[in-house]
């Protein structure tokens, strides 16, 4: 991409036409719009991955577009407002819209090189790197909490270095095309030589001596054998095929790699070669990661179905266990128990068939494994029990609703008595009573509607549950697993039970919140906004929350519930999903925190939204030099202003913010700028201020603020200086007080539809926890006022338009209140309940303020 | 490709053939509505979406299968893209409309413009919704024809 002209250094020898003030002002105005644009449409696309919206390729593409437009121009602003060329921030721009465009062609920019990724890290944001199944794997463990063997994963990047270096891949991309466009001649021919090819190539050295190292080190050197399993894209996944490909058991760790290609060769199997074929994915290169486990000791394995495929039972589950290791269950060849549970907590036990175990598979302490006869009782027992298997089946169906999909879930049980989830695969066969979707329109006209219409899709999803009402600050411990918590305001407290809730509803709250980022994460079903849900739902009340359609039913509506299970797609796995969640991965994380660090610098932008933070930074920094050394050029003269508090505040006024009769030093009854005014009142009025801690006087505050300013403050004349900029309407304020740093920026008092406020808060010098807590403190206050709350590390970021004027000032001057409030709060916070009583403090000071106000 | 296909199952009440007369089934007759885009992606999910919502819902994300549909039946509403390969959306509009003039249409696409509104609005659209756009908002407007076509008590 070529540099606008006027960048062009010659343009800007020393000789510079001196720009004049208005001309940077506008220029700095315009950043700051863009910078509000730019933030607000990445807030947008974020918004469409909660499932309350229909989108298609086509926004994706012009929203990616629409984005980097305004990316480029906000840095080529930033240039001109600093005048120089900023080419490592231009650099850092198109680095990013690269990245970008190679996700939206197809091809899939694996975010992480490695050829080994360890379990622990991996989830399905990491499902090119890992495979579907070992994706799966990572979220039941990651995400769900639930145990798993330890292990790794050889990844997709792995694969196609060996193929690639093998010269295998232009071989099997030939062969592919040759079957698809003669369809299928040889196929058996093509296969077995392809396979044979694999099976024999070498390895890179990098990755074997990282194959072999990991395998080692899993092992306990040696001592353990190894479970080494397919994880091929697309498996289990969008496309089924499941059971194709090949794992090997029992591996030692010497054989790790013979295991690995003989993994590796299966993806070009007759029978996926034929499937892809039939499957119009002719064009599309599969690959295959492959995962390694260490073999569990198991005294009891088994598999589950959380629906049991039998006509008459369609709501249960079964269960079919054995004693030792899982392999005989799963050929088929073991004499099982067999369990029918109810698909409903608690998971009423329907029939159990216990069988005669005269054999069971264990691991031979010599290496592989071996059969052993069972004796004595164990033969005839039950080899799980009630609470066994009510843990199993708990477990279970925390599993399909993250999944959405009924599952075929293989696990074990060590003799320590704790459950290992080996793998969850999506269940083939499909419980047959929902196969009729018009059972569940009929279903949903009938059944009672309790709330319906209000409220706003944080997750959508169909959940049904028992009302379990949460009161503020509210003990969660004994939180009810499968109820549906009801609260009035939403809270990222309730993460903690999140795993244990079917659904979440609150009166008050925002969809782009933290507690909604959890839940979608966690995929629960959540409505929020849903007003009077606290006061119309009963505790213990029996509902079906339908987020998608924002309604609420009384009762159970079975059929509802089951046809959230077959959807045709899930919507997490349609390319449009992925697509976009790939993308917004080089546009909304904030990685640049600190603008006091080394490291906020134009070459660490990683996202667009680092960038827009690094210019909104430079600009503000940029305005306020201006205005403290070149007072000559500047038309609208910095004034500073007299405030009853010690804010040591400078005001530019571009139009009819200040009394014009005001001479050059002005106090507050000159302003007119009514965002300003009611913002100072808010500070002033509502004695937050003062709510100092004991022994902190003014004089010991002056040094926290002198305290504060760092390098670039470093100027004795800037010392204590915030900005102002101003209109009748407009305000722009850059505040550093204490150790916070706030922003905001509102225009009231135009049309309804333009009223805006945006206010931002980060900064403080305590550690993490404490800073997060005020955070939350911050967000909490902010979202009770109606505004959209994003939290990113410690920093706050929150919007609000729309409402009227007077709501609108109603707003400002509860913000000034805040900004008072936290302003040496940090220090005290060193407790969750002290965030929640200072939430409290504040809501009780600010509603007192209010009544004498009115 | 064509991933989505009406339903396969076959549907005990649906009414088959143009406007087969009185429901047979006593219980009340459901909204039909038939949904044409040619991004699958959006009738795979507001097909589910209907359907889940209490609707009788048919998607389709070809024109022609489109067009083949509602010469065999009528719908009560249909909800179709503007931009599509091989048809324009208007002119499918104005198909429903000559065959079905109590069909109301809702208009849904990636380009509003000013021009294509004012233009669907007189070639009588219902509704006309720029995408991507909420679900629960394309349900408003399903809603409303309901009410005003005396669909619903």
């Amino acid at each position: 991409m070529r540099l606008p002209v006027w960048i062009n250094p010659r343009n800007w020898r020393r000789k510079k036409p001196p720009v004049p003030f208005s001309v940077l002002f506008k220029k700095f105005k315009s950043i700051l719009e863009r910078n509000n644009a730019i933030l607000e449409l990445i807030a947008d696309m974020g918004d469409k991955l909660g499932g309350d919206y229909i989108y298609d390729r086509q926004y994706i593409l012009s929203s990616c577009e629409k984005l980097g437009d305004q990316v480029f121009k906000l840095v080529s602003d930033l240039s001109f407002l600093c005048q120089r060329k900023n080419v490592a921030l231009f650099n850092a721009f198109e680095g990013i819209q690269h990245r970008i465009a190679e996700e939206l062609a197809g091809r899939r920019t694996l975010s992480r090189t490695d050829h080994i990724l360890p379990l622990a890290e991996l989830t399905h944001d990491l499902a090119d790197e890992g495979g579907n199944k070992m994706a799966s794997l990572g979220d039941i463990r990651n995400i769900l909490g639930f145990a798993v063997p330890e292990g790794f994963v050889i990844t997709a990047g792995a694969y196609f270095e060996a193929m690639e270096q093998a010269g295998l891949r232009r071989l099997a991309a030939e062969t592919t095309r040759r079957l698809c466009a003669d369809g299928g001649q040889d196929l058996a021919e093509e296969s077995r030589r392809l396979r044979q090819a694999i099976l024999a190539m070498p390895l890179p050295k990098g990755l074997v001596r990282a194959v072999e190292q990991a395998a080692k080190q899993l092992s306990g050197n040696g001592r353990e054998l190894l479970a080494v399993r397919s994880s091929a894209w697309g498996e289990d996944g969008e496309s089924s095929f499941a059971g194709m490909y090949e794992s090997v058991l029992g591996v030692a760790a010497g054989d790790i790699l013979d295991a690995y290609r003989q993994v590796l060769a299966s993806l070009f199997c007759e029978q996926a070669l034929r499937y892809r074929l039939h499957h119009d994915q002719c064009a599309e290169e599969p690959a295959m990661a492959v995962g390694v486990m260490p073999m569990v000791a198991a005294a009891v394995s088994g598999g589950l179905y959380t629906y049991a495929p039998l006509g008459e039972q369609d709501q249960a589950m079964v269960v079919s266990a054995a004693w030792g290791l899982g392999k005989p269950i799963v050929d088929g060849t073991a004499e099982t128990d067999t369990f029918l549970l109810s698909r409903e907590p608690p998971h009423k036990l329907l029939s159990a068939d216990i069988s005669c175990k005269s054999t069971q598979l264990s691991l031979d302490p010599q290496g592989g494994t071996r059969t052993l006869e069972v004796t004595g009782p164990a033969r005839d027992a039950s080899c799980l029990s009630d609470e066994q298997l009510a843990r199993l089946a708990r477990t279970a169906m925390n599993l399909e609703r993250f999944f959405k999909r009924p599952l075929d879930v293989e696990w074990a049980i060590t003799s320590q008595g704790d459950l290992l989830l080996l793998q969850a695969r999506p269940l083939s066969i499909r419980p047959r009573a929902c196969a009729l979707a018009p059972d569940a329109a009929e279903a949903a006209r009938e059944a009672p509607v309790l709330l319906s219409g209000k409220g706003i899709t944080a997750m959508g999803g169909v959940a049904s549950g028992p009302v379990q009402l949460v009161g503020e600050g509210e003990d969660l411990s004994d939180f009810p697993y499968g109820a549906i918590l009801v609260s009035r305001h939403s809270s990222p407290r309730f993460a903690k039970v999140m795993p244990k809730c079917r659904g979440i509803i609150t009166d008050v709250g925002s969809a782009t919140g933290h507690m909604a980022t959890i839940a979608r994460e966690l995929r629960v079903p959540t409505l929020v906004g849903a007003g009077p849900a606290t006061r119309t739902l009963r505790q213990g009340q029996e509902i079906t929350l339908d987020a998608d359609h924002v309604v609420v039913y009384e009762g159970l509506v079975e059929a509802l519930c089951r046809n959230e299970l077959v959807r045709e797609d899930v919507f997490e796995e349609s390319w449009e999903y992925r697509t976009l969640k790939r993308v917004l991965r080089h546009v909304s994380p904030l990685t640049l925190l600190d603008p006091q660090s080394e490291a906020f610098r134009p070459e660490n932008c990683k996202t667009f939204h680092d960038i827009a933070r690094y210019v909104h930074q430079r600009a503000v920094d940029k305005l306020i030099g201006l205005a403290e050394t070149h007072q000559e050029i500047t038309q609208g003269a910095p004034r500073k202003l007299d405030t009853r508090l010690p804010l040591g505040l400078t005001v530019i006024d571009v139009e009819g913010g200040l009394d014009p009769a005001a001479g050059p030093g002005i106090e507050e009854k000159d302003i007119r700028c009514r965002p300003l005014k009611t913002i100072l009142d808010g500070m002033t009025m509502t004695g937050m201020w003062e709510t100092a801690p004991v022994g902190v006087d003014m004089g010991s505050f002056m040094s926290s603020l002198t305290r504060t300013f760092g390098a670039d403050m470093a100027h004795p004349a800037r010392l204590g200086r915030n900005l102002a900029v101003i209109s009748k309407e407009y305000l722009n304020l850059h505040l550093r007080l204490g150790y916070h740093f706030t922003v905001v920026d509102a225009y009231l008092g135009g049309s309804i539809n333009d009223n805006v406020i945006f206010f931002r808060f980060m900064g403080g010098v305590t550690d993490l926890t404490r800073r997060s807590r005020r955070a939350s403190l911050v967000a909490a206050v902010l979202e009770q006022f109606d505004f959209v709350v994003e939290i990113k590390g410690d920093m706050v970021t929150g919007r609000v338009k729309k409402h009227p004027t007077r709501a609108m000032l109603d707003k400002m001057f509860m913000l000034g209140g805040l900004i008072g409030y936290t302003r040496q709060l940090d220090a005290r916070l060193d407790s969750d309940e002290a965030g929640q009583r200072h939430l409290e403090t504040f809501f009780n000071r600010l509603a007192a303020v209010k009544e004498t106000r009115e | 490709m064509n991933p989505d296909t009406p339903d396969d199952s076959p549907v005990p009440h649906a009414p088959e053939g143009a406007a087969s007369g009185p429901d047979p089934s006593p219980r009340r007759r459901r909204t039909s509505i038939l949904i044409l885009d040619d991004e699958p992606i959006v009738c795979k999910r507001l097909k589910p979406f209907f359907q889940k919502a209490g609707y009788e819902a048919e998607a389709y994300s070809q024109p022609a299968e489109a067009l083949a549909r509602v010469e065999q039946r009528r719908f009560d509403v249909v909800i179709t893209d503007l931009k599509m390969q091989g048809l324009d959306g208007l002119a499918f509009l104005g198909k429903v409309k000559a065959l079905s003039p109590d069909t109301d249409v809702i208009v849904i696409t990636g380009f509003a413009t000013l021009e294509t509104a004012r233009e669907s609005f007189r070639k009588g659209v219902f509704d006309f919704v720029a995408k991507p756009f909420k679900l629960t908002k394309i349900l408003e407007g399903v809603r409303r024809i309901e009410k005003e076509r005396g669909l619903v008590p």
